[in-house]
């Protein structure tokens, strides 16, 4: 794992969180600043500590938001099929960039394609035969969305009526680092 | 112009929850698992278990089920405002945007109007339709259902 002075400490009960859950809800600010809210699948990579999150060029709105402002969160509140034992439920707020880039190669991101398929194997059939594959091209032009986490915040055994953990990066420039907070 | 309450909490029985969001102090969105109860004579709904650091102003409400190979997915996002309502909250939908559903016919509208959009997004750009490496795409698919074999996963 690569690591800087700046890395978040994330316990281990969080980072399993973020692989082994199929969903989070995802959020991102319209013009207005309503956070608009939709299930996604989210990827964490570990090394660069940070999420990669995909939508296709057919719903580009999360990408659009994210253009105008980089305030994101991700809550990761459903545990169907994780085959986690009472997980916590996790808040993480993050800053986002979109570039304007879409993306149709695979290379680099076979694993993503990968888990996707198999948290979701009904969606392999958009490329079943050629005429499903003529009509749903579009599925496959994506636009990548990288988010950093600023804050993370987490409810053990995933109540959220009480006060969470955290841990977040301290904002100060060239203060950057981390505290805790473990409030239960 | 207001939501149409019926549809809306018709729509809201379907599910055992929601997802209330809204910006916290710092303008980051903050969300959180709530239980909302319909308010008919209001038409708002009261989130008596949320105690959540939110701001009163722009939130939304999203409801999202799936299966456990996450599929027959449904959802729907509510956009309204939030407003203190004693130690709780009052959520007054203002629209109505219904997501993925079960049924063909929505499923089948979705696609199409999301292959549109695809294709403004190319044309606005002057960006050719790209060529999508299907062969890529069915080796890793394949790769996915020897994975799910080994692990007795595939129907």
């Amino acid at each position: 794992m690569t690591s800087s002075p700046a890395a978040l400490a994330i316990p281990a009960e969080i980072e399993a969180v973020f692989r082994a859950f199929l969903t989070c809800e995802f959020s991102t600010l319209a013009k207005d600043g309503t956070p608009i809210t939709w299930p996604t699948l989210p990827f964490w990579d570990t090394a660069s500590q940070r999420f990669v999150v995909t939508t296709s060029i057919g719903f580009p709105q999360k990408a659009y938001n994210v253009r105008r402002d980089g305030r994101v969160s991700l809550l990761f509140s459903e545990p169907k099929a994780s085959g986690l034992e009472r997980p916590p439920a996790v808040l993480v707020q993050g800053d986002a960039t979109a570039p304007d880039e879409i993306v149709t190669s695979f290379t680099g991101n076979e694993d993503a394609l990968r888990q996707t398929f198999e948290r979701q194997p009904s969606g392999m059939i958009f490329s079943a035969n050629p005429l499903i594959r003529y009509f749903s091209d579009w599925y496959y032009m994506r636009l990548l969305i990288y988010v950093t986490p600023r804050r993370i915040l987490w409810w053990p055994d995933g109540d959220m009526t009480g006060e969470p953990r955290r841990i977040e990066r301290l904002a100060a420039e060239g203060m950057e680092g981390q505290e805790a907070s473990h409030a239960s | 112009m207001p939501v149409d309450w019926e549809r809306l909490t018709s729509q809201l029985a379907r599910y055992e929850s929601a997802v209330l969001n809204g910006p916290d102090r710092d303008g980051y969105p903050y969300s959180v698992r709530c239980h909302p109860q319909p308010d008919a004579a209001t038409r708002t709904l009261l989130l008596s278990d949320v105690t959540a650091p939110l701001r009163e102003g722009p939130a939304s409400l999203l409801c999202h089920w799936h299966d456990e190979r996450l599929w027959n997915q449904r959802s729907f996002v509510a956009r309204g405002q939030l407003a203190r309502n004693g130690a709780g909250w009052r959520f007054t939908p203002t629209q109505l945007i219904v997501g993925l559903d079960n049924g063909p016919i929505t499923q089948g509208r979705l696609f199409m109007h999301a292959r549109g959009v695809a294709a403004r997004y190319l044309a606005k750009r002057g960006l050719p339709r790209p060529i999508i490496p299907w062969a890529e795409v069915i080796r890793i698919k394949h790769e996915a259902q020897a994975n799910l074999r080994a692990r007795g996963e595939r129907r």
